[in-house]
Parts: C-alpha cells; sequence; structure tokens
C-alpha cells in the first residue's frame, strides 16, 4: 500500500521522543485561573457573571456572542474574584475572568445528550467546543455548513515536532475518541468518517483501528509537515483540493482534529463542558517532559514548575515550534487552543539573524502551496504591494517549511504575513 | 504589576526551530567539492597551477572587501562567497596563465559582477564565467594556450619543479574541443575517452578531470547542496543537441559530455543559486537551454568552447524564465472574468 501524503513540505527534527513516554498526568490548577474570553475565533465571550457570584466547576461564565463565537465555563469551583482587561500573548489585549480556586472540585456539568444530529450540534455549542488543534474555531459552526457534507475528516496526524498530546491522547483513550468521531459525524451530516495518523504514531494507529468501524476508518499518513494543514490534509486523505479562496465544506468534507472529537465525546456523554484539556511539556529546558492533563486558565508557570523548566530557556512557545507562538513571559493561562509548552534553548531554536537571500530555491522547493516565499520577501520589504498580488500571499498557510529550510534565515513567514496585511490595508 | 520575576525571552515569529544549514554551510560543502578538481588539477599540472587558484581567491575575496570598504558596508567575505567565486574561476584558467591573469580575475568577479549588483544573491550573471569571458576576451592568447600534463617519467632531480612557473617546460597541445570542432564535418572525432574521463589532456585547471568531477557532483548531492535537475538536463541537453547538430551525432555524444567544461559548468557553475531559476519547470528549461547554446556555440560558432557563453546567456534568461513558469499556487483557480456579471447588473 502506498502511504497517503501531500506534495512537498519538510520533515523537521522530531524530537518527539522527549515527551512521548510520559503519560497523561493531570496537573491540579493553583488557587487562582485566569480565564481569557476570547480562546476561539470570532467573537469575545460575554461575561454572565460579576465579582462575588459562586461558581462550580462547568457553571457557565461567559455566553458566546454572536454567531461565531463560543462559551466558557468555570473550570473550578470557587468564587468569581474580577472581570478584567489582560494583556494577552499575542501583543493583543484579553478580557478575562478570574476564579478563585475553592478546591472542592463541586460539578456543574450538563445532562448526557442526545445522540441525534441537532442535539449533538446543541450540545458542542453549549459545551463551547472549538477546533483544539490550534485555530479554535467553535464547532457548532463548523458543523452546520451550508453545504452538505459527505466525509469527515479527523486529522490525528499531530505534525507539529515536540508536541505528543494528541499521541498520548490516542494512546490512552481510544474508545472515547472514536466515540467522539461517530458523534461528529452525526453532527456534521457525514456519511463516514476517516482519521489520518502520522506513520511515526503507529501504536496510536493500531489503537484506533481497534475501536474503529462501521463508517469510520483509520489511515496511516506519511510522516512529513504539514500533514496535518486542512488543505493538505484533505489531499492527502482524498486527492481533492480545496479550491482557494473555499471552505473544506464546498468540496463536501470537514476536517476536525482528534481532540476536538475527543472532548465532543466528553461533552455528548458526560456533560463535561471544554474545561480541560491536554499540554505537552517540553523542550531541553524542562527537567520532567510531560503530557498533563491541564485545566483552562491554569497558568503556563504552574506547568513550567511542575516539569521543573530551568531558566536557561531563551524562547517560551505556546504551541508547536512551527506554528506556536513565542510567549514574552511565562505568565499566561493554558486556553483552549493550547496544546504544548515548549521551553527551548539556545541549541534548539533558530537563528533569528536573516542575512541576504541567495536565490537558492529551496523555500519554493518545500512550500506545501507552491508559493515563492522568496519573491514576496524580497518585494514586501520594498513595500511594492501591488507587485507581492501576483505571488499570492493571501494563500500561505504560514506553516513555515520556507523559513525552516532557509539557508539565509530569512523570516519568511513574518514577510507572508506582512504582505497579507498590507495588501488588505491597501485593499482592491 | 503581576509579572516581576520575568526574565527577557525572545519573541519573534514562527517558525521558532530551523535546520541547520546556513549560507557559510553551503559555501564549505562547495569549497570541500571543488577541492576534488583541484588536486586532480595540480596532480596534472604542477604547483603553478595551486598557485593560480590561490591567486584568483585572493582576489576575489580582496575585490570583495575592498569593495564593502569603499562602500563602507559591513564586511560580507565570511560568508565564503568570494572564496567560492575565486576558487571557481582559477579552475576555470589554464594553468600557464601570468599571475596578473587571476588577480584580475578575481576582482572583476567580485568587485564588479557581484558586488557592484548588490552582492550575494544579486548578481544578474555567474561572476567566475563573466570574469572567465572577461579574460578570454583581454588575453585571448593565454587564455587559449593549453598544454599538455606533466609527463611524471621526465622529471629528474633538475626539473622536480617543473610546472611550478608558467613557462616551465610544458607541451602545448590542441584540446579534444579543437579536434571535435575539426571533425564536425568528418563524422569521426578522434578523442580519446579514457584521456578525456581522467583528464590527462589539454585544458583548465579543473575541467579536464572529470572522475574529480563526478566525485564532487556525488559529494554535493548527497549533502542537497545542488538540485540533480540542473546537472542532469544540462548533460542529457548536451548528448541530445551533440546527436542532432553533428553529422553522426552518435561519435560525438560522449565526446562532447567529457572535453572541455561540460562538467564542471554543469556540477559547479550552471547550479549557482543566484542565477538560476527557482521553479520546477524553470530549472529544466534553464538546463536544457544551456545545453542547447553549449553545443550550438561549439558547433556553429568561432569558438571551440560554448560552455562559458552558454551560462551566461542562460543567466540573463533567468528572470524572464522565473516569470514565465511562476508555479500555479496549490488548489489555485483563476478567477473568471466577471464582466459578464457586472452587466447583467447593471440592466
Amino acid at each position: 500500500m502506498r502511504i497517503k501524503t501531500f506534495k512537498y513540505g519538510i520533515h523537521p527534527e522530531e524530537r518527539k521522543h522527549i515527551s512521548k513516554g510520559m503519560a497523561i498526568a493531570s496537573l491540579p490548577p493553583g488557587g487562582l485561573l485566569k480565564i481569557p474570553l476570547d480562546q476561539h475565533i470570532g467573537k469575545p465571550a460575554a461575561p454572565v457573571v460579576k465579582p462575588g457570584d459562586a461558581v462550580k466547576e462547568g457553571t457557565l461564565i461567559a455566553a458566546a456572542d454572536g454567531y461565531v463565537s463560543a462559551n466558557i465555563h468555570s473550570p473550578v469551583s470557587g468564587t468569581v474574584i474580577k472581570v478584567e482587561t489582560q494583556p494577552n500573548f499575542r501583543g493583543g489585549k484579553s478580557t478575562c475572568i478570574f476564579i478563585e480556586n475553592d478546591f472542592k472540585y463541586e460539578k456543574d456539568y450538563l445532562p448526557p445528550a442526545e445522540k441525534d444530529k441537532d442535539s449533538l450540534v446543541k450540545r458542542a455549542r453549549e459545551a463551547g467546543i472549538v477546533g483544539m488543534g490550534g485555530a479554535g474555531f467553535p464547532l457548532d459552526v463548523k458543523l452546520s455548513p451550508k453545504n452538505a457534507v459527505n466525509t469527515l475528516l479527523i486529522n490525528a496526524s499531530e505534525c507539529e515536532p515536540y508536541i505528543t498530546c494528541d499521541y498520548r491522547l490516542m494512546t490512552e483513550r481510544a474508545e472515547k475518541i472514536l466515540k467522539g468521531v461517530e458523534y461528529l459525524r452525526i453532527a456534521s451530516g457525514a456519511a463516514n468518517a476517516v482519521i489520518g495518523v502520522e506513520a511515526n504514531k503507529t501504536d496510536a494507529f493500531e489503537e484506533l483501528s481497534r475501536y474503529a468501524g462501521g463508517n469510520i476508518t483509520v489511515e496511516l499518513l506519511k510522516t512529513k509537515y504539514p500533514e496535518g494543514g486542512e488543505k493538505q490534509l484533505i489531499y492527502a486523505l482524498t486527492k481533492k483540493k480545496v479550491p482557494a479562496g473555499k471552505l473544506p465544506s464546498d468540496i463536501g468534507y470537514i476536517v476536525s482534529n482528534v481532540a476536538t472529537a475527543y472532548a465532543m465525546a466528553e461533552a455528548a456523554e458526560d456533560g463535561k463542558p471544554l474545561i480541560e484539556r491536554i499540554v505537552t511539556v517540553s523542550g531541553k529546558a524542562v527537567g520532567k517532559p510531560a503530557n498533563y492533563s491541564v485545566r483552562i486558565g491554569t497558568s503556563f508557570r504552574e506547568l513550567k514548575e511542575a516539569s521543573e523548566g530551568g531558566e536557561n530557556f531563551v524562547k517560551a512557545i505556546a504551541g508547536g515550534p512551527m506554528m506556536g507562538v513565542a510567549l514574552h513571559s511565562v505568565d499566561f493561562p493554558v486556553t483552549k487552543t493550547s496544546g504544548a509548552l515548549l521551553l527551548l534553548t539556545e541549541d534548539e531554536i533558530r537563528s533569528v539573524e536573516p542575512t541576504p537571500c541567495l536565490n537558492c530555491g529551496r523555500c519554493a522547493n518545500v512550500c506545501p502551496m507552491s508559493l515563492l516565499p522568496m519573491r514576496t520577501d524580497a518585494l514586501i520589504l520594498h513595500d511594492k504591494i501591488d507587485e507581492c498580488r501576483q505571488y499570492h500571499p493571501e494563500l500561505c498557510i504560514e506553516c513555515g517549511c520556507c523559513a525552516y529550510v532557509c539557508p539565509a534565515k530569512r523570516p519568511l513567514v513574518q514577510s507572508q504575513r506582512l504582505a497579507k496585511k498590507l495588501i488588505r490595508q491597501k485593499g482592491k | 504589576m503581576q509579572q516581576t520575576t520575568s526574565k527577557k525571552l525572545l519573541v519573534t515569529s514562527s517558525p521558532h526551530v530551523g535546520s541547520s544549514l546556513t549560507t557559510r554551510k553551503i559555501m564549505l560543502h562547495v569549497i570541500v567539492a571543488l577541492s576534488f578538481p583541484l588536486i586532480a588539477g595540480v596532480v596534472l599540472y604542477g604547483f603553478y597551477a595551486l598557485f593560480v587558484v590561490a591567486l584568483s581567491t585572493a582576489a576575489a575575496v580582496f575585490g570583495e572587501w575592498l569593495f564593502n570598504k569603499i562602500r563602507k558596508k559591513p564586511n560580507t567575505v565570511s560568508d565564503l562567497s568570494a572564496v567560492v567565486t575565486g576558487i571557481i574561476l582559477g579552475l576555470n584558467l589554464p594553468p600557464t596563465v601570468a599571475f596578473y591573469v587571476p588577480i584580475v580575475g578575481g576582482i572583476i568577479a567580485t568587485m564588479f559582477v557581484k558586488m557592484l549588483f548588490g552582492g550575494l544573491g544579486k548578481n544578474f550573471a555567474n561572476p567566475a564565467a563573466t570574469a572567465r569571458i572577461f579574460l578570454l576576451l583581454a588575453w585571448g592568447a593565454q587564455m587559449m594556450n593549453f598544454v599538455n600534463p606533466i609527463d611524471y617519467s621526465a622529471v629528474t632531480a633538475e626539473n622536480l619543479f617543473m610546472g611550478f612557473t608558467s613557462d616551465a617546460a610544458y607541451v602545448t597541445s590542441a584540446t579534444p574541443l579543437a579536434e571535435i570542432k575539426a571533425a564536425a564535418q568528418t563524422g569521426a572525432p578522434d578523442v580519446d575517452l579514457l584521456a578525456g574521463f581522467l583528464g590527462t589532456v589539454g585544458g583548465t585547471i579543473g575541467e579536464t578531470c572529470k572522475l574529480a568531477i563526478i566525485l564532487s557532483a556525488i559529494y554535493l548531492l548527497v549533502f542537497r547542496i545542488i538540485d540533480w535537475k540542473i546537472p542532469t538536463g544540462y548533460f542529457l541537453s548536451v548528448a541530445v543537441c551533440s546527436l542532432i547538430f553533428y553529422k553522426e551525432g552518435w561519435n560525438f555524444i560522449l565526446p562532447g559530455l567529457l572535453s572541455g567544461g561540460v562538467m564542471f559548468a554543469g556540477v559547479f557553475m550552471l547550479t549557482d543559486y543566484t542565477t538560476s531559476p527557482v521553479t520546477r519547470a524553470g530549472i529544466w528549461i534553464f538546463a536544457v537551454g544551456a545545453g542547447l547554446l553549449t553545443v550550438l556555440i561549439r558547433r556553429f560558432g568561432g569558438m571551440n568552447e560554448g560552455a562559458s557563453f552558454a551560462i551566461l546567456l542562460m543567466n540573463l534568461l533567468t528572470p524572464l524564465i522565473d516569470k514565465a513558469t511562476k508555479p500555479r499556487p496549490f488548489g489555485y483557480v483563476k478567477p473568471k472574468k466577471v464582466k459578464g456579471e457586472a452587466h447583467e447588473s447593471k440592466n
């Protein structure tokens, strides 16, 4: 059997061995949790509690505000301390709800949901589930596309280096994941579901295959980055290309993450809202690498301390090393989309001193979108916005392959982002 | 302020990890690869050949250093690209040139062809190939004075250092290229293929020993420094064009490949990043075009060798080739002309 994959891309050093063997461990939260209200794409949720209110684990504290938005629930039982605007790690500001933990963990979950399409979509919304692979798109919106969906694709590739949270989830909790996949399939109206697992996780593949059956199949994918990119995954599994500017549902597919499927199962069966997720703590500066089950709102600092993170790191990253966000401090809370906290030392990171472009073409060779990143880089740095358009920076998925291979260490992804922004500002 | 104990962290755009390959490492790999034909050249033509290459290298580095000095720019010689240019130029010179030829050539290559146009990555033509053509026009006789390799059986105590100076007892010879040219009409070139492969013929310092060049090519391909498409396309193109343009062309395929600078150009010069296309289709067009031009110049031009001119001409076409072969982004569909719709909405 020829192993499935997409065209081009790279094979970065995996470095998953650091945390691969660490079973999921529950990390109890500290006394104060800080829950941002904009953990998803779309409008931030609107607070429905006020300081002094008593909440339980699972109590709704902020409600979806508008169609593309998501509910937010209290991860612990305790008291609301304050609702305040705080700087976030993306450089902007977010409204956050602070909750004091009473360490009683009294639950306030929803009743189990009916297993029909409408109830499941409703439950996804009630439980505040968003895409947990990184983008944070509200699940109920994704499950209600304009066009009919034929196949649900589950991204279990976990192609980012270092991260092992989905891997641990798959090897330890495959049965529940498969239930979640089935609920997602029903909710989306898809006839069948396909789970794509990268070939470096054969044990996860076998675990999932054990429980798969009926309308759900599991496929092995080549270990290559960005195998889990939405368009790349669709192409790898179906050989169909999502036309530029269109959504996967326009060609009959929906893509969801394996952790999202697990959250769906918990919400549907146990009535548990999305208040907890698995976070990998890794990197050379970490003494005890781990895969923690963490409540949303726990500070990264607590993760760092639990993992005996040293002070010899130069970069702290929320998410994977290819697409994650560099933190300027570890005093930020875990959100619904935080798959990892990486503390990287000097010798692990990419040099940040760019040298002149050699025109070697490596970036063009690896670009999974077949763009010419070096052209955008050269043009946008000279403000040639109109000339830039012909190289279609708007199609860039920001996977970082180009910058990874660049021998001149040019900030190619940053240039693509800049080009997108300037083109948008300038308008048509 | 809650962030009291936080230390300063590096905050940059993603990705945060990268390959360990740098510009300098690439140049080091190329220098290692260049050492094979250089060693072969010194064995074949004596120590003066090493002197020639050393001079051209020093001059190339000096040219870049001087330019930066004059323009008050940060020094760029540490990226080693000038060293590569200098060695390539030296290997492109006959082993008998006077000492000033590599010096002038090296300075022309970096100072005028490379730095004047913006330095590394910005030059429009291959510095070494352009400098070679300049030297060919300036000192034609010297640049086409090819000699046979040293006859080691004749080495005695007195002439041990034969080949140490440019006027040593070399035996001037016609290169296999001259023979190919002469035989173009008859269809039967008298070329010793084994000699051409081992390099025991007249030619420039680095071009003659094809064995060494093949070793370099393997080295560069293993370390993924060069794109296999360029030498492959170029050699195939030279072979096919030889077949087409010569009488009884099959007799010219191997002699054509194993003579002159075809191998060296295909491995070291056409593969220059800056002056070759970046698109997948463009690279094939570039390589095939260079092969065609090489054979056309050899067959119909006034010169015996066409590789340098072919490189230069294809370098000049590179921006156009890149533009014409811009890849279609994944999933990109040409926006439909909305003229009709706009018309309808007006009505």
